[in-house]
């Protein structure tokens, strides 16, 4: 990048079930909380990007009554139909292309108000499978699952690890949403079964919440703040539509990786990364994950959950902040991530915090089985 | 900052129902027709923005769908969206795709197929999306106060009434100047042979016949929903120099937000409280644009606007808002014929939304339609003079948001 670009203030919501809050109070507020981390003003602000989709709000235009909500109004503003770590990558773009200098990032979703689950029936080819009516994002990942499983020789009790890892870490997580800080592989197994393997306990919840994150270029993350974080490397792919891919590969995010990694010029990510954030819907899919990501081979993404390396305390921690499978805002989701990472990097990640963090990766995807992909690279001026 | 040019343009026919291709191959179509345009292969582009309007094909994120379609597998997709403008915006994330650095060759592409759905009612105003909008208000614990504006306002067409009013009352432009835009417009449309709604030789008084729909709308004066799609390819000064005989250089774009309309204007109060045919986010976009572009006076330098105008007053409103003419006064450059196809500053010689109105397609039809004609490849209609600078805008929301785009020959 020939520019350097920096996260220099963000906020997030309590995560939860059905928040006793409007939406446009919700953005509100993670908005005001992101410019006042940033110590700057709405009239600092260059361009602000939102992310959501009209679907999930369950509106036309979803951005329509938001802009004065997030604070741009008489700014550029624009919106990003899908996570909001899409939408970080947009403003990255804006501040990258010497036109803007300073943007503020939104992301949210309010699950309680339109059922995402119910919304990812509307995205499947409208031509075939949607007629058949069994296609929607659990149990096109149900078949994702049954397929690792298959291929690699996976166990339903390797799988259920992942749950217990990141809701127990979200126990810690003073802004999450589900919190299980005594979970067992047991209680996993035995939670409701949706579509087989996929249980209540293996997927995301259904979750309200917002965030908003302040990028600013070099020169004015210099004025804003002593501690910036800043954008390494960026990645993002997008891989064709279910039906024409093997699905239990994410092929779009190890394109993504790859470009990232280059781009920070990063070679063994396992050794080089000192945390990861990664946006697992299901938790089957944080091994497929980890594979994409290269941390291990393909098909060992069991090995790295069994013994314990992506542990909060393991050698390269993944999801200390319990990440999707804790809070699943779908908007929000992925730029909470970006969120955590910064959090870690600076060192102000409450009780999940990881020790001596320098370098971290974000993760964001949209689409059903992971079709969408971005991946950023963070790091401080500390090394 | 690099400098970022049109190097392709793309798009299909519309019309009110292409039953001859399913949405994904309509929009396969305007993409490869900008890739052959552009002489580009597929595998050479490097990331893609899209858009349009979500709801209305009945399909949530369809570019997931017709990733496939387009080429865009296994590169980067960014959907953008922002109703109307929802084009222009996918333009804008191309040109900063490009311009970032971070990649050279950038597809963009908007589209929209109202016939899968039953949704051209949605582009005119109405009910059921005040209805649908209602609901989501209920749920967010609005008053009764936001709830009656929602319902009396409905949509676009709904504001466009009141808007067009505000502005007739202000200047003196009367109904009469409204059937002269939409005759002017459905002649010009005859002659794209893109354009939905062709009316050759149409007059105002063929227009004066229609019956009216809500004053000042005639129902001849109101745009239709299309099927169609429309793509460019946006490549940095390297490739576009290499590749491009006349690349179009896109100098100057901005995309600020307004106020909204109804009803979380200030004080909640609705369209009560401004005068609708404002919009300040227009004008300052354009201030930004032209600065950007070292336009110092539009109305001597732009040689040819194509103005987001579903309806015909917006055609006046949008061309006096960007500075093309003196304010209030831009009914009267249309009754010397300054705004036609020969004249002093043409206005939407493509026909315009007013036209054709696939509107993930509109916004973006507008910046290629000025493309096509900096680059003299507008065949029919192709406006006499050399057009060296040329402005496009975009409109969407309730009436709040915009986006203004300066291209040139030159750099």
């Amino acid at each position: 990048m020939e520019r350097r670009v920096a996260i220099v203030g963000y906020a997030q919501s309590h995560h939860q079930q059905d928040m006793p809050m409007t939406r446009e109070d919700m953005v509100f507020e993670v908005a005001r909380e992101a410019l006042r981390s940033a110590a700057i003003l709405r009239e600092d602000v260059d361009t602000v990007i939102t992310a959501s989709t009209d679907f999930l709000d369950g509106r036309t235009i979803s951005n329509l009554y938001l802009s004065m909500a997030v604070g741009a109004y008489l700014k550029d503003e624009s919106k990003v139909e899908e996570d909001g770590a899409f939408a970080a990558y947009y403003a990255l773009m804006r501040i990258l292309s010497g036109v803007h200098h300073i943007a503020l990032v939104e992301g949210h979703t309010q699950g309680s108000v339109v059922n995402p689950h119910l919304v990812s029936t509307y995205t499947v080819d409208p031509l075939f499978e949607r007629q058949y009516g069994f296609l929607n994002d659990i149990s096109a990942a149900a078949f994702q699952a049954r397929m690792y499983m298959e291929r690699y020789g996976v166990s339903e009790e390797e799988i259920a690890l992942v749950s217990v890892k990141n809701l127990t870490n979200a126990a810690r997580n003073p802004w999450a949403h589900r919190k299980m800080p005594d979970l067992t592989v047991e209680e996993v197994l035995s939670s409701k079964l949706y579509y087989d393997p996929i249980r209540e306990l293996t997927m995301s919840p259904v979750s309200d919440g917002a965030c908003a994150l302040v990028l600013a270029s070099e020169e004015k993350a210099g004025e804003i703040t002593d501690t910036p974080v800043w954008i390494e490397g960026v990645g993002s792919c997008s891989d064709g539509y279910l039906r024409d891919r093997d699905i239990c590969r994410l092929d779009s995010l190890r394109k993504a990786a790859l470009t990232a990694y280059e781009m920070a010029g990063i070679r063994d990510p396992s050794a080089e990364l000192d945390v990861l954030e990664v946006s697992e819907k299901f938790a089957h899919e944080e091994l497929l994950i980890y594979e994409a990501l290269g941390l291990c081979p393909e098909g060992k993404g069991k090995t790295l959950i069994a013994e314990g390396v992506t542990e909060r305390q393991g050698e390269t921690p993944v999801n200390p902040s319990g990440g999707a499978l804790g809070a699943d805002p779908v908007c929000a989701t992925g730029l909470v991530r970006l969120i955590e990472a910064a959090k870690q990097i600076r060192g102000d990640a409450d009780a999940h915090q990881v020790p001596g963090v320098n370098r971290a990766l974000a993760h964001g995807q949209f689409g059903l089985c992971a079709q969408k992909n971005i991946v950023f690279i963070l790091g401080s001026d500390k090394k | 900052m690099r400098n970022v040019a049109v190097i392709g343009c793309g798009q299909t026919k519309h019309s009110g129902k292409r039953r001859d291709v399913n949405l994904a191959e309509m929009v396969g179509d305007a993409v490869w027709n900008a890739l052959e345009d552009a002489g580009v292969a597929p595998e050479e582009v490097d990331a893609f923005t899209v858009g349009n309007m979500q709801g209305f094909g009945g399909v949530a994120q369809p570019e997931q769908w017709l990733a496939e379609w387009i080429g865009a597998s296994g590169k980067p997709v960014l959907r953008i969206t922002t109703g109307g403008s929802t084009g222009a915006s996918v333009v804008h994330g191309a040109y900063y795709a490009v311009a970032s650095g971070l990649y050279d060759i950038a597809v963009a592409t908007g589209w929209e197929k109202h016939s899968d759905s039953k949704e051209p009612g949605a582009t005119t105003g109405l009910t059921h999306v005040g209805l649908g909008n209602t609901v989501n208000q209920v749920n967010c614990g609005a008053s009764l106060r936001h709830l009656l504006s929602m319902m009396i306002v409905g949509a676009a067409a709904g504001v466009a009434c009141y808007q067009a009013m505000y502005y007739m009352h202000r200047s003196g432009c009367r109904i009469e100047h409204l059937d002269m835009v939409a005759a002017k417009d459905r002649r010009n449309a005859a002659k794209n042979k893109y354009a939905h709604l062709q009316w050759p030789g149409c007059t105002p008084e063929d227009i004066a016949r229609t019956e009216l729909v809500a004053y000042p709308f005639r129902f001849g004066h109101i745009c239709p929903a299309s099927d169609g799609a429309s793509a460019l390819v946006l490549a940095s000064e390297d490739v576009a120099r290499k590749r491009c005989p006349k690349p179009v250089w896109i100098r100057g774009l901005a995309a600020y937000s307004d106020e909204e309309n109804q009803i979380m204007s200030e004080g909640g109060g609705g369209i009560g409280i401004l005068d609708a045919s404002q919009q300040v986010g227009a004008t300052m976009s354009a201030i930004k644009a032209y600065r950007m572009a070292g336009i110092k006076d539009p109305r001597k330098e732009i040689d040819l606007a194509e103005l987001y105008q579903p309806f015909p007053s917006q055609e006046l409103i949008f061309a006096e808002r960007i500075g093309l003419f003196e304010e209030g006064k831009a009914w009267m450059a249309l009754e010397r014929g300054e705004t036609d196809i020969d004249g002093r500053m043409p206005c939407d010689v493509s026909g315009g939304v007013n036209a054709t109105n696939a509107i993930g397609s509109s916004a973006l039809q507008r910046i290629l339609e000025c493309a096509l004609q900096i680059r003299g490849k507008a065949e029919e209609h192709q406006v006499p003079k050399e057009v060296h600078h040329a402005v496009a805008t975009a409109w969407g929301g309730a009436t709040n948001y915009f986006a203004v785009t300066v291209l040139s020959d030159s750099l």
